[in-house]
C-alpha cells in the first residue's frame, strides 16, 4: 500500500531535472502556548513542494496558513514553536534543527519571503536603495554594484521605473509598487524558494491581476519553487499548478490544481469552490459555506476537525468522523484527501473494480 | 521648498503672537500690581525733589512706559521700547540695563538647560530601550517603575534632596556663587566653572525628567517591535544589529514631540532648581527680582524665558521634520 502518493519517484526525478530546491515537510506541528497550554495551529502536516512548481495553499482565515509559511523560515512568532516534525529545504537543510544563525542567513538568500502585509514591509525612514544596501551588508555581499544592477533589472522586469523606486521611501509608493518592491527584495539575492503570504489581498483588481502574472512569469523565468498562501481560491486557480487546502491546522486535500478544481473530493474543498461563482460558472448557484472556521480554542480534539460544518457528516454520521482524525488517502495517483467518507467510498470502488 | 518656508513662517508668526501676549500680560501685571510700582517710583522721585518731567522720564527709563497718560498710550510706549530691545533699567541694581542683566543670566541658564536636556534624553532613551527589550523581566519592570516614580518627583523636591545630600550631608560640591570675575563666553575658565557649578543642577534636571523619556521610549519601542516592517526585515535575513537600528530609529521619533515640550518644562524648572543651587541663571534672577519687587527685571526675565521656550519648540519641530522623511518629503512636493 502506498502511503504518500505525492512523494513518489516522479518528484525525485523532477528535482534532478529542475535543479532548484524542493521542500519536504514531514509531520509538522506548530503550537502556540496560550494560558499554559500548547494549542496546535498546524497539526501533523505532510507537504511537499516539487521543484520549479507553484503551489497554492488555501483555506479560510485562521486555518494556519501563515503559521505554516513562517515555519518554513524558522520564524514562527511567539508564543509559538515547532513541536514536532521536520522541514527539509534543498540547499539549506532541516530548518527545524538548523542553528539560528544559519536560519537567519538562509532567509533572503535561499528563501525569499513576501510578507502578508507587504504594504508595510519597509522601514519608513529609509529609501528602498538604502535598505537594499542593508540587505547586502547582512548577507556579506561584497559586490554591491551588481546587487543594485540585479535589483534594477528585477524592478524593470516588473514594469517599474527602477531608478525612481530605489530613491523612494515606502510612503511614496502605491500598493502595487510596494508589493513588487517586496518581491524584488525576496529575489534579489537569488533565492530559489519563494513564499508569498496573501500577495494580492490588499490590492485593487487591476494590481491583483498584475501581481499574479508577475508571480507566474518570475517563477517560470527563474525556475523557482513557489508557495502562494491565500484565502482566495480564485488566486490559486490562476497561478498554481498544485493546490493544498488547509482547514483547522490540517491539510485536508492536495493535488494538481486543475483536477482538484474540476473534481473536488473533500467536502470542505467542495464548499470553498461552491462559494465562488467565477470558478464553477453559475453566479446564481454561489453558496457561502455555512458556519465558521474553528479557532485554536474551538478545534475539536478528536475526530475530523471539519465535521461540524460537513454536509456529508450531517447525512451519514460516520462514527469514524467523531473518533479519529482522518489521515491523507491517495486518490487518482497524484491526489491526497483526508476524509473518512471519501476514503471508504474509494475503498469500496476499488474493491468493486477488483471483483 | 516653499512649503517648508511657509511652515517656518507659520511657526515664527505663532511665536510672535505668543511673545506679544506675554508682553501684554507683563505690562498689565506691572501696571495693575497692588501698590502700583510705577506710580510709587514716580511719587518717591517727586518727593526727592525731581521735577514731574524729570521724574516721569526716569520712570519711563526703568519700566519702559510713562506713568501717566491713557492706558493705551502707556502701552504703545512700552511696546515701542520693546521693539528696540529696551527692557528698561533694573531697580535693584541701579542703572544697569535689564537687557544686559537678563542676557548674562541667560548664558548660564541655556548651558544648564541644554546639559539637562541632553543628559536626560540620552539616559531616558537608552534605559527605555533596555526596559522595552527586557519588558518581561525584573530589570525591565524595575526600570519602568523607577522611571515613573522619578517622573512624578517635582524638580524642586529633587533639587532640595540633592542639595541636602551632596552639599550639606556629604559636601562633595559647593553651592557658592559662581566666580563673578569670570567672563561668560567661550573660554576655558567659564566652561570649567559652568561644569563644576552645573553638575548638581543638571543632575537634578536629568533625574527629574529622564523618567518621561524612559516611559515614552519604552512604549514606543514596544509598538515598533510589533510593526510589520520589523518582522519583514527579519524575514529578509537582516542582521540583528541592523534590525535593532531600524527599531531604535523609528522608536525615537515620538520623543521629539516630548523634547519640544520638555524645553518649556526645563526653563520653568530653572526657577526652582537655580535658586536651590544658588546658580546665577535666569531662574535665580527671576526669583530675586520677585523678592526685591524689581518689576522691570522680572518682566524682562519672564519675557526672555518665554522667547527661549518658543524658540526651543520651533527647533524641536524643525528637527522632527528633518528626521522623518514622511514629513520632510511631503513638505517638499
Ligand atoms: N502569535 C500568535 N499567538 C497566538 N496565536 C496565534 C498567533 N499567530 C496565529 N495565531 C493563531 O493561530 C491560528 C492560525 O493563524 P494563522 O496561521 O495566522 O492563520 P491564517 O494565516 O490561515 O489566517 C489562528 O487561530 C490564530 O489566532
Ligand atoms: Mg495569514
Amino acid at each position: 500500500m502506498t502511503m504518500t502518493a505525492g512523494s513518489g519517484d516522479p518528484l525525485v526525478t523532477a528535482a534532478v531535472v529542475g535543479g532548484g530546491p524542493s521542500v519536504q515537510i514531514r509531520d509538522l506541528t506548530v503550537a502556540y502556548r496560550i494560558a499554559g497550554r500548547d494549542m496546535a495551529a498546524v497539526a501533523g502536516i505532510d507537504l511537499e513542494l516539487p521543484p520549479g512548481s507553484i503551489t497554492g495553499l488555501v483555506g479560510e482565515s485562521g486555518s494556519g496558513k501563515s503559521t505554516l509559511a513562517l515555519a518554513l523560515l524558522g520564524a514562527v512568532q511567539k508564543p509559538g514553536r515547532i513541536t514536532t516534525g521536520s522541514i527539509e529545504i534543498d540547499g539549506v537543510g532541516d530548518v527545524v534543527t538548523l542553528a539560528p544563525k544559519a536560519v537567519r542567513k538562509a532567509r533572503g538568500a535561499q528563501i525569499g519571503y513576501v510578507f502578508q502585509a507587504a504594504q508595510n514591509s519597509l522601514n519608513p525612514l529609509k529609501t528602498v536603495g538604502r535598505q537594499l544596501l542593508d540587505l547586502a551588508k547582512s548577507h556579506d555581499v561584497d559586490d554591491k554594484q551588481s546587487l543594485v544592477r540585479q535589483a534594477k533589472s528585477l524592478l524593470e522586469r516588473m514594469g517599474l521605473d527602477a531608478g525612481r523606486m530605489l530613491d523612494a521611501y515606502q510612503h511614496e509608493l502605491s500598493g502595487g509598487m510596494r508589493q513588487r518592491v517586496g518581491i524584488m527584495f525576496a529575489l534579489v539575492l537569488n533565492a530559489h524558494l519563494l513564499v508569498l503570504d496573501e500577495p494580492t489581498t490588499a490590492l485593487d483588481m487591476i494590481s491583483q491581476a498584475n501581481i499574479l502574472s508577475i508571480i507566474r512569469d518570475v517563477s517560470t523565468d527563474r525556475a523557482l519553487t513557489t508557495l502562494v498562501v491565500t484565502h482566495d481560491i480564485g488566486v490559486v486557480a490562476e497561478v498554481s499548478e498544485r493546490i493544498a487546502v488547509m482547514y483547522g491546522g490540517r491539510l485536508v486535500e492536495q493535488g494538481p490544481t486543475t483536477q482538484v478544481l474540476r473534481d473536488p473530493k473533500h467536502p470542505y474543498t467542495r464548499g470553498l469552490i461552491r462559494a465562488i461563482p467565477r470558478l464553477h460558472g453559475d453566479p446564481a448557484l454561489a453558496q457561502a459555506l455555512p458556519g465558521r472556521p474553528p479557532t485554536l480554542g474551538t478545534t475539536p480534539e478528536t475526530g475530523c476537525v471539519f465535521r461540524e460544518r460537513c454536509d456529508v457528516f450531517a447525512r451519514l454520521q460516520l462514527p469514524a468522523c467523531v473518533e479519529t482524525d482522518p489521515r491523507p488517502t491517495p486518490i487518482d495517483g497524484d491526489r491526497l484527501v483526508s476524509c473518512h467518507a471519501v476514503a471508504s467510498e474509494h475503498q469500496q470502488a476499488d474493491r468493486e473494480a477488483r471483483a | 521648498m516653499p512649503k517648508a518656508v511657509r511652515q517656518l513662517a507659520g511657526h515664527l508668526l505663532r511665536g510672535l503672537v505668543m511673545v506679544w501676549i506675554v508682553t501684554t500680560f507683563t505690562f498689565v501685571l506691572v501696571h495693575e500690581m497692588p501698590g502700583n510700582p510705577v506710580q510709587a517710583q514716580y511719587e518717591s522721585l517727586i518727593e526727592k525733589g525731581f521735577s514731574p518731567d524729570a521724574a516721569s522720564r526716569q520712570v519711563a527709563v526703568t519700566y519702559g512706559f510713562v506713568p501717566h497718560g491713557s492706558l493705551w498710550s502707556q502701552y504703545g510706549h512700552y511696546l515701542s521700547r520693546l521693539l528696540h530691545f529696551d527692557l528698561g533699567k533694573s531697580v535693584s541694581a541701579q542703572g544697569v540695563s535689564v537687557a544686559k542683566e537678563v542676557a548674562s543670566a541667560a548664558k548660564w541658564t541655556i548651558g544648564l538647560v541644554l546639559a539637562g536636556v541632553v543628559l536626560s534624553f540620552a539616559l531616558g532613551v537608552v534605559l527605555g530601550v533596555v526596559a522595552a527589550m527586557r519588558r518581561n523581566s525584573r530589570l525591565g519592570d524595575g526600570l519602568s517603575i523607577a522611571g515613573s516614580l522619578l517622573h512624578g518627583v517635582p524638580q524642586y523636591v529633587m533639587a532640595l534632596v540633592l542639595v541636602t545630600l551632596l552639599t550639606v550631608k556629604w559636601p562633595l560640591f559647593s553651592t557658592g556663587d559662581v566666580n563673578g570675575l569670570i567672563q561668560p563666553g567661550f573660554n576655558v575658565a567659564y566652561i570649567a566653572s559652568i561644569i563644576s557649578h552645573a553638575v548638581l543642577p543638571a543632575t537634578a534636571f536629568a533625574l527629574s525628567s529622564f523618567g518621561g523619556y524612559l516611559l515614552t521610549m519604552k512604549s514606543s519601542v514596544v509598538s515598533v517591535l510589533g510593526d510589520d516592517f520589523i518582522l519583514a526585515a527579519e524575514l529578509r535575513g537582516l542582521s540583528p544589529g541592523l534590525v535593532f537600528r531600524y527599531i531604535s530609529r523609528n522608536a525615537i521619533l515620538p520623543l521629539f514631540t516630548v523634547l519640544a515640550l520638555s524645553f518649556g518644562f526645563m526653563f520653568g524648572g530653572a526657577v526652582f532648581i537655580e535658586s536651590a543651587f544658588n546658580y546665577p541663571g535666569m531662574g535665580a534672577l527671576l526669583v530675586s527680582s520677585i523678592g526685591q519687587r524689581d518689576y522691570s527685571e522680572m518682566s524682562g526675565a519672564f519675557l526672555l524665558i518665554t522667547v527661549a521656550v518658543i524658540l526651543a519648540n520651533i527647533v524641536a519641530d524643525l528637527l522632527y521634520t528633518v528626521v522623518d522623511p514622511r514629513v520632510r518629503r511631503a513638505s517638499g512636493t
